[in-house]
């Protein structure tokens, strides 16, 4: 069994990407710049979003999810790569203290341990992820979350007054 | 369809690491009523890479689990990124994988200069790729090393490093130091090569493809050891490299032609020629061919680079104070693991709002809780071998 990677003419592929996601999905914002199709859609969309992607248009490859802490939201990347030029940035935002979104850890396997960084980093939880404990911080003894923006580091004064 | 689909997904995903799992299976026991064993191996393990445990489960010697523990080497470089101006991340980007310097370097470069829709000059690029494509040699040369370390044989390791010195040599010479440089600079790159430094690396790499097959390929390929240890170890299908985001050597290990340098080109990688070496059988031994065909790529690229290398300046005139407009940059590398890529958002100061790290260690090692139950006890260094993760990378 062999993988299948897409053939063709990018700028044709980019369009079928994009016509697919408008034709099944509400987007709130559709571009494509470059090599690149960048969707927003509503966070209950994102795992029917990826499915399309993954199962309808074999984007085979989750390269990462990025996490931005908005203070009051996150703001979340989910970058696609076809392994053939082309990219696929799925963007959301998440709002409220104790941010919730469905895990997409069962369409990309490898989401699982992104998930669990952003977990780890942001306290953003994956409703139905198959592991979420935390990779780098200690599971049982440390309450924060380091990458939010209201966690301070007791250096950051210093480099203020450099500044 | 598609909901149906994602269901059988879900079914069929694996739940490793999970310690109800284990007691909800009454067929690990063995017709004695024996149990499994709790085997802890790392965090100081004397062929461990790095600073990782693994949380194993062995039946007799066969691994039934095997669930990776990181964080020991864990500083959060992001949040420090976060608090720094952007030429200061640089050098922190050194301490990630520190066996890819140059490539995370080069990384997190480009995704400020993306932000900030800087070119650089052609004669930097050169040697931006030049100092890479040294990098990626002085990487893959001695892991190739460590995996024969693993199995028992010391003579590759001591080549390994040898030439990776000479390679380090040629580093202290261009940029000061040995393994942290802080060369390549949001812009372009620190300082012009030395004079005489092209005729140098010329004759290094010269050298090094005449004694490349005498001192490693001659000395390990044919070995009955290091077949009958690597040969069908670590084996996995197409399929499941991809759906573990694999990338690097241990996904074209397995026939999937994916090169960051080919197929997301930056920098001047268009104007080279170079193959992108795949190999059918995905296991431990067709990641060491793939390391050991990528090397003689990297030297055929040097090569080129050095001939086509144009004069000029070395670095773009940016003034003295970086504030890069509201944003985001990417930029996406392929570093000696697999695709290394930076995704940095600015809010319009002089710091940057957010910065985050793929890194190739850190995905790949999923790989581990897949592919490990199993084996025996001993293959999983030859798989750690295949994986081949930095601790710098995966911890950030």
């Amino acid at each position: 069994m062999a993988v299948r990677l897409p053939e063709g003419n990018l700028q044709d592929r980019l369009e079928r990407y994009l016509g697919k996601f408008r034709d099944h999905h509400e987007l709130e914002e559709e571009e494509i710049e470059g090599n690149v199709v960048r969707v927003a859609v509503k966070p209950e969309d994102v795992p029917a979003v990826l499915t399309t992607a993954r199962e309808a248009l074999n984007i085979l490859h989750l390269s990462f999810i990025t996490v931005v802490d908005r203070e009051g939201s996150f703001d979340l990347t989910y970058e696609l790569l076809d392994l053939r030029g082309g990219i696929v940035k799925v963007k959301t935002a998440i709002e409220g203290e104790e941010p919730v979104i469905e895990s997409v850890a069962r369409i990309y396997p490898t989401a699982n341990w992104h998930e669990r960084e952003a977990y780890d980093m942001f306290g953003i939880a994956f409703r139905g992820h198959p592991d979420l404990r935390r990779p780098y911080m200690w599971q049982d003894h440390f309450d924060h979350h380091p990458l939010l923006k209201s966690f301070e580091i007791s250096t950051k004064r210093t480099f203020e007054g450099l500044r | 369809m598609l909901q149906e689909e994602r269901r059988h997904r879900t079914e069929t995903i694996t739940l490793s690491g999970r310690e109800s799992e284990r007691l909800s299976r009454p067929d690990i026991r063995d017709e004695f009523g024996l149990e499994t064993m709790d085997m802890n191996m790392g965090p100081q393990h004397p062929s461990m890479h790095g600073l990782l445990r693994l949380i194993l489960e062995l039946d007799g010697e066969t691994v039934v689990r095997c669930d990776p523990v990181m964080g020991y080497l864990h500083r959060c470089q992001e949040k420090i990124a976060e608090n720094r101006m952007y030429p200061s991340v640089i050098p922190l980007t050194d301490r990630l994988d520190y066996f890819a310097n140059m490539h995370n370097e080069h990384g997190y470069c480009l995704a400020v200069e993306d932000l900030m829709d800087i070119e650089i000059p052609p004669r930097a690029e050169y040697i931006r790729v030049l100092m890479c494509e040294l990098m990626r040699l002085a990487s893959h040369i001695p892991s190739v090393g460590f995996l024969l370390l693993e199995l028992g044989a010391f003579t590759p390791i001591l080549y390994g490093f040898r030439e990776r010195e000479r390679i380090q040599n040629i580093f202290e010479a261009v940029t000061g130091a040995r393994m942290m440089f802080h060369y390549i600079r949001i812009g372009g790159v620190k300082a012009d090569l030395p004079e005489d430094m092209p005729e140098k690396i010329w004759n290094y790499v010269e050298d090094l493809e005449k004694t490349f097959k005498r001192d490693f390929i001659d000395l390990i390929e044919g070995n009955e050891i290091f077949i009958s240890r690597t040969r069908g170890v670590g084996k996995m299908s197409q399929e499941k490299a991809v759906e573990m985001g694999l990338t690097g050597p241990p996904l074209r290990c397995t026939g999937v032609d994916f090169d960051v340098r080919r197929d997301y080109p930056y920098s001047i990688y268009p104007e080279l020629d170079f193959d992108v070496v795949t190999d059918e059988a995905g296991d431990v031994e067709a990641s060491y061919r793939v390391r050991i065909k990528e090397c003689y790529q990297s030297i055929r690229i040097i090569k080129q680079v050095l001939e086509k290398m144009p004069e000029g300046a070395v670095m773009a005139d940016l003034g003295r104070r970086l504030r890069p407009p509201e944003g985001e940059g990417f930029g996406r590398v392929e570093g000696p693991r697999g695709e290394f890529a930076v995704h940095v958002v600015s809010d319009g100061s002089d710091i940057p709002y957010r910065v985050h790290y793929r890194d190739p260690s850190f995905v790949n090692m999923q790989l581990l809780q897949e592919i490990v139950p199993g084996h025996y006890l001993p293959d999983i260094m030859p798989i750690m071998g295949l994986v081949d993760p930095v601790s710098g990378g995966w911890d950030k």
